[in-house]
This record gives structure tokens, C-alpha cells and sequence, in this order.
């Protein structure tokens, strides 16, 4: 159990959340009683100018049927008590005759809002009292009115029942948002905690899930299958540490012999020069190697794509084959190429160069003098391009075809032949930069190595995952 | 030629240093860009050897301030970094040419030397000359002792670039940047059998071979025959 801060409370999005619902019902509920509170008011004004008018109408018809004194009597009368209503009588000249309003000069009929001075009731507080005038005949004047004491009533009672709606709703969004974001803060925490321990370390850690599936066990979801990945490329990448070290330990050892047996039995000038160049061929092969796996790493490095704009595969396969041409001539190899015009995609013009020199130096190093190479580029009918390089040489074992885009992978044929083992992966690694698809497969015979450049372009791809060298299929069958 | 090499490393610094002043060379050394910015703001120097990777200023920085107070000596960049984005970026910061770590010297000679010496030759010359051979740039044809020789694009390229550094050690690498703007090492024999090529072609009538081999080096075209360098 975690003890939650207010002030980290406050911060929590279900709080702010709750909050903005507190606010918005509070806001919705003023207008409600706003609405209530104007309605109740004028059917009670109504209800009070009924009564008004229908005491007039009563004490005219008295005065009319049993004269003046008797509405006096009557009007004296129904001035008691608390509920009453109040009354003026007046004559002519403006003289006050009875009731307890004070008498008001130029009084006219109709109604009116009479400023009532009294002492009379609630300790004495002037009031404002509407009244109905109405004219007797000979000038003598009556005026029934209502004081506005049960608005102000009525008007109070709402505004408290109001107040305490609010004030509880409030309390209890405000609380039970609290509530919640207690709840919603312990799960965060706990994910927090698994993060802390995997960056302390222990990568086996993983976000435990409630299986209810609701969107925080769905984050946890996602999150641990993300540390699958990751636990699975910090695999692969010891294990090309440990490939590195592996396949340079044997040049480097074979370096060290060579000098070693320079220095205890070379006798001459000439012996000395031999060990030497032989150490620094093998130096050369070292140093080959480093360069091709920085190379791969730039192509799978920070920002691969920089280099990327409109380029003419046209023009990268025909640079390839012309400047190969003599050179597998002279090997015994007849390389032909059939190259589709004015094909181009976006790409890094250097990467696509390179790759393909590769596959073509692949098929020139592998096979016996004699064998056909063949180089073709193709539109496809998707808008893509296809890129291939096919031989009918001896071509590639199933269990080796597997393997071939691993980096240092060599064909147990190809052990002897010079070279790092690093070539396919290179194209590979290029290949995946362009989301383009690399197939290696039997060509029967022989081997035939393809590109499927895609239509979009690249850069509209996501960016390929760091390959994992152990796993990466040569080729998609 | 007077040369200025600024780098970090003390090991590198001295191998370069030595074989420079093997070469006939004189050495200027510096161990830091702000170093290395000093002496070479007298302009005083044929060519500049700048490390990329340099404590302090580093060597495309030096390189801008230099251009910038209007030094205009060629500058070869060394570096550890052999990226496509590495390269283009040192170019455009105002270097000449780019030599990635592990170097072999002669690379570093040849490349040096074509900075160096400024071809004399303007780039807008039409024909090139070296003994009886004479290309014309316009015409696109190639002639040898009055005969025409028949060369295919690539060949062309070639030849003309070798005819540009006439004289001059050009190295394989160099020759691949060039004329085939590759920039990795293929492992095949693409260069050699290209020369090879180039000059049974300009040797048809028993004439005097042009293109020279130099060991562990490179190439040279000379016009007349004489001793190799060393």
C-alpha cells in the first residue's frame, strides 16, 4: 500500500477528470435552479395578485351592500393576523380612514407599489408591499396589497436547497474522483517499479496484469511485450558480440603465429619481408572485416535515410554490370544482363550500388569459371521494381540457404575462398532499409538471389527492426 | 610541399609525420584543432591533413574557420568514420578529400600529392597531352602517335583521370571514387583488369607502355620512362 500525496493526487488525470465533471455539473445545475427559482416566483406573484383581486372585488361588493361602516369594521378585521393582507382607505382629499398602509397622496387606481414605512411586524423593517387601487365612488379610495415577504420566502428555501445539492454533489465528485485516482495511481506505481527494476537490471521483470483487459492491463500488455523484444535483440546482439570475437579470433591468432615464427626463425633480410607482408595481408583481411560490419551498422545505424532521394535503379544496375563485365571475362564467367529502362526509386544510391556489387561478386566468387550470371531489373506490375541476380553454377545446399544473409555465415564450400561472411548481410541490412523483400532461393541449378523493391516509397515505411542476426531468414519461402 | 597535419593521436601523428619527411615533405604538427587553427591561419602551408575526431574545435569546425579567414589550402580529412553522411559532410565543410582510418600510406601519398599539386592543367582545357597521346574532351576520341584508339565510356573516364594526375601515383581506391563512384572495396579485380584493358589498347602498335604499375601502391602515366619512385 502506497500513501498517496495530495498535491500528486491533484495530478492524477482521473482527479482532473473528476473535477471537470464536478465543475460541469455544478454549472448545470445553477442554470436548473436559476430556471426553478424564476418560474416558482412568478406563479406566486400570480397566486398573490389573485388574492389581491379577488379581496377587492369582495370588500367593493360589502361597501356597496352595507355602506361604509360595515367595510371599515371588515377592513379592520381582516388586518389581523399574520397572514393578512394589508389595507389602505382614503378619502377624497387624501385623508387616511382606516387600514394599516399609510395614506398616499394622489393615490390613483390600479396597482401600485406602496413604500411602507411600518413599524408594524418583523421588528419593524420597511417593506415594499404591492397594492391594488381601486376607486370606491366620491373619491374614496381602497388599496389592497400583499407584502413580499413569502417571495422572499419562497425565494430563500430554493436558494439553500440549491446550495446543498451542489455542495454535496461536489463532495461526493471530488472524493470519489480521489477515490479512483487512488486506485488508478497504485497500478501506475507498479509499472513504475518494474521499469525502475529493469533499468536496475533484471530484465526478466515483467508488468503483472490483472486479465480484466481494461486499458491500463492493455498498457501493461503492450509494455511487456516490448521487453520481450527487447530482451530478445540484447540477445542477439551479445550474440553477434560474441560472433565478432569468435571470427576474429582465428586472422588474429594465424597474425600472431606468423609474426611469432618470423621472430624465431626468419634468418634472412627476404625471410623477414615475407612474414611481414604475410602479416599485413592478414591485417588487410582484419581490417575488411570491420570495415563491413560498420558498414552494417550505419545502414541499421541513427539515421540511415539521410542519404535517400530519387535514384535510377537503371542506372546503378548498368554501372554495376559494366564495371564487372571484364572482370568476369577474364575469370571465365559470362555475365549478361537484362535491364528494363528508366526505373527508379528512392533509395540511397551508394547502399543500392554496393549491395548489388555484392551479389554479383557473390556469384562471381562461388562459382566455377564457365557458369552464366545473369543480371535483371524489372518493373513489376505493382509499380515495384525487381532486382535479381541468378547463376547456374553449383548453387547452395537447403540447410545453407537458411543461413546465408547471417552475419560471418559461410557455406562449408566457401570456407576455403576468401572473404568476411558479411556480404548477404550487408544486402539484407539494404534490403530492409528500402522495405524491400530479399529472396534467396535454388535456381536449379545454380542460385538466384532477388530484390522486391516495393511502390511506396521507402521513406514512407517504418523504419526496419535492428535485424537479429540469428533468426533472419535468408529467404522468404 | 609544406604540410600541416593536425591529429590527436600520437601514434598516427608520428607514422604520418615520418613518412612525409621521408618523401622530401615538410612536417608542421599539431595535436588539437586550436593548435592546428594558429598555424595554419598564415596560410603558409601546400596542404592540410585534418583529423575529424579532434579535442577542443573539431575538424570540420577548424575546417569552416579556416575557409572562412580565407585560407584556401586543400585539406584531406582523416577519419574512424567511413559513412556516406560522414564523407559528404567533410566535403562540404570545405575539405578537398577524404582518407578513412586504417589508411596505407601510399593512399595517403597519392592522395596527398594530387592535392598538392594542383593539376597545370585548367579544368577547362579541352585536350590532354602526355607524350604522344593526346585526348580531346570535346570530341570525346583519343589518339596515340597520330592513330586513333577506339575506348569505351568507362575507358575514357579512365584514361582521362590518369591523364589529369599524369605523373602522379593514383591509387586504386582512388581510381574506383573516380571513375566508377564506388565508394567501398569491391574484392574483386575491377580496376586491374580495366587498366589491363586500357593499355593493350593504347600499346596495339608496340608503342611504349604509359600506365605503370607501382607496387603496393597504385598507378602512374608517364609519359617518358623513368626510374620508379620509391
Amino acid at each position: 500500500m502506497i500513501r498517496v500525496a495530495l498535491p500528486r493526487l491533484l495530478r492524477v488525470a482521473s482527479f482532473r477528470l473528476a473535477a471537470t465533471y464536478v465543475a460541469v455539473f455544478a454549472a448545470s445545475a445553477l442554470v436548473l435552479g436559476v430556471v426553478v427559482f424564476l418560474q416558482a416566483r412568478s406563479a406566486l406573484e400570480q397566486q398573490i395578485a389573485a388574492r389581491v383581486e379577488s379581496e377587492t372585488a369582495t370588500l367593493r361588493e360589502e361597501f356597496r351592500a352595507d355602506g361604509f361602516a360595515d367595510l371599515i369594521d371588515t377592513v379592520k378585521r381582516h388586518g389581523q393576523g399574520a397572514s393578512a393582507l394589508d389595507y389602505l382607505l382614503q378619502d377624497a382629499g387624501g385623508a387616511h380612514l382606516a387600514g394599516e398602509m399609510p395614506s398616499v397622496p394622489g393615490l390613483a387606481p390600479g396597482w401600485i407599489t406602496i413604500d411602507a414605512p411600518q413599524t408594524w411586524e418583523d421588528g419593524g423593517q420597511p417593506e415594499k408591499v404591492r397594492a391594488l387601487v381601486s376607486d370606491l365612488g366620491s373619491g374614496m379610495l381602497l388599496a389592497v396589497g400583499a407584502d413580499r415577504r413569502q417571495i422572499n420566502d419562497l425565494e430563500e428555501a430554493i436558494a439553500r436547497a440549491f446550495l446543498w445539492t451542489v455542495g454535496l454533489a461536489a463532495a461526493l465528485g471530488i472524493g470519489g474522483g480521489a477515490l479512483l485516482s487512488r486506485t488508478f495511481l497504485r497500478r501506475v506505481d507498479t509499472i513504475s517499479r518494474t521499469a525502475e527494476a529493469i533499468i536496475g537490471g533484471d530484465l526478466t521483470r515483467r508488468v503483472p496484469m490483472r486479465g480484466t483487459g481494461d486499458d491500463l492491463d492493455r498498457l501493461a500488455g503492450t509494455l511487456n511485450r516490448m521487453l520481450d523484444r527487447i530482451a530478445i535483440l540484447m540477445e542477439s546482439l551479445r550474440q553477434v558480440s560474441s560472433d565478432v570475437a569468435h571470427d576474429l579470433r582465428t586472422p588474429l591468432s594465424r597474425l600472431y603465429q606468423q609474426l611469432e615464427d618470423a621472430r624465431m626463425h626468419a634468418r634472412s633480410m627476404a625471410d623477414y619481408e615475407a612474414a611481414v607482408d604475410a602479416a599485413l595481408s592478414e591485417t588487410l583481411r582484419l581490417l575488411e572485416t570491420f570495415s563491413a560490419l560498420l558498414r552494417i551498422a550505419q545502414v541499421e545505424g541513427a539515421s540511415p535515410r539521410a542519404g535517400f532521394r530519387d535514384v535510377s535503379l537503371t542506372a546503378v544496375a548498368e554501372a554495376v554490370f559494366d564495371a564487372y563485365r571484364l572482370d568476369a571475362e577474364q575469370a571465365g564467367h559470362v555475365l549478361s544482363a537484362e535491364i528494363a529502362q528508366a526505373i527508379g526509386i528512392w533509395g540511397d544510391q551508394e547502399l543500392l550500388t554496393q549491395a548489388l556489387s555484392n551479389l554479383v561478386e557473390n556469384a562471381l566468387r562461388h562459382t566455377p569459371p564457365g557458369t552464366r550470371i545473369r543480371v535483371c531489373l524489372n518493373g513489376n506490375r505493382c509499380g515495384g521494381a525487381l532486382l535479381s541476380v541468378e547463376d547456374d553454377g553449383p548453387g547452395v545446399s537447403e540447410g545453407d540457404l537458411l543461413h546465408l544473409a547471417d552475419r560471418f555465415y559461410r557455406g562449408e564450400l566457401s570456407r576455403t575462398t576468401p572473404g568476411s561472411g558479411l556480404g548477404l548481410s550487408l544486402v539484407s541490412a539494404v534490403a530492409e532499409l528500402h522495405g524491400a523483400e530479399l529472396t534467396v532461393g535454388a535456381a536449379n541449378p545454380g542460385l538466384r538471389v532477388e530484390l522486391l523493391f516495393p511502390r511506396t516509397p521507402a521513406a514512407q515505411f517504418p523504419l526496419p527492426p535492428p535485424r537479429i542476426p540469428g533468426n533472419a531468414a535468408a529467404g522468404s519461402r | 610541399m609544406k604540410v600541416l597535419v593536425i591529429e590527436d593521436d600520437e601514434e598516427t601523428r608520428a607514422y604520418v609525420a615520418r613518412g612525409l619527411r621521408e618523401q622530401g615533405h615538410v612536417v608542421d604538427l599539431a595535436a588539437t584543432g586550436r593548435d592546428g587553427l594558429f598555424l595554419a591561419a598564415d596560410g603558409s602551408h601546400d596542404v592540410l591533413i585534418v583529423d575529424r575526431m579532434l579535442p577542443g574545435l573539431d575538424g570540420i569546425g577548424l575546417v569552416q574557420a579556416l575557409r572562412q579567414t580565407g585560407v584556401r589550402a586543400p585539406v584531406l580529412f582523416l577519419t574512424a568514420l567511413g559513412g556516406v553522411g560522414d564523407r559528404v559532410r567533410g566535403l562540404e565543410a570545405g575539405g578537398d578529400d577524404y582518407l578513412v582510418k586504417p589508411f596505407a600510406f601510399a593512399e595517403l601519398l597519392a592522395r596527398l600529392n594530387a592535392l598538392g599539386r594542383r593539376p597545370p592543367l585548367s579544368e577547362a582545357a579541352t585536350i590532354l597531352r602526355a607524350g604522344d597521346l593526346e585526348m580531346d574532351l570535346i570530341k570525346r576520341t583519343v589518339q596515340r602517335g597520330g592513330r586513333p584508339v577506339e575506348l569505351q565510356a568507362r575507358e575514357f573516364q579512365l584514361l582521362e583521370f590518369l591523364l589529369r594526375n599524369a605523373d602522379r601515383v593514383v591509387t586504386r581506391t582512388m581510381l574506383l571514387e573516380a571513375v566508377w563512384d564506388f565508394h567501398f572495396d569491391p574484392r574483386t579485380n575491377i580496376v586491374e583488369t580495366h587498366i589491363s584493358r586500357l593499355r593493350s589498347k593504347l600499346s596495339q602498335h608496340g608503342d611504349p607502355e604509359l600506365i605503370h604499375t607501382v607496387r603496393r601502391a597504385g598507378y602512374v602515366l608517364r609519359a617518358r620512362a623513368s626510374s620508379e619512385p620509391a
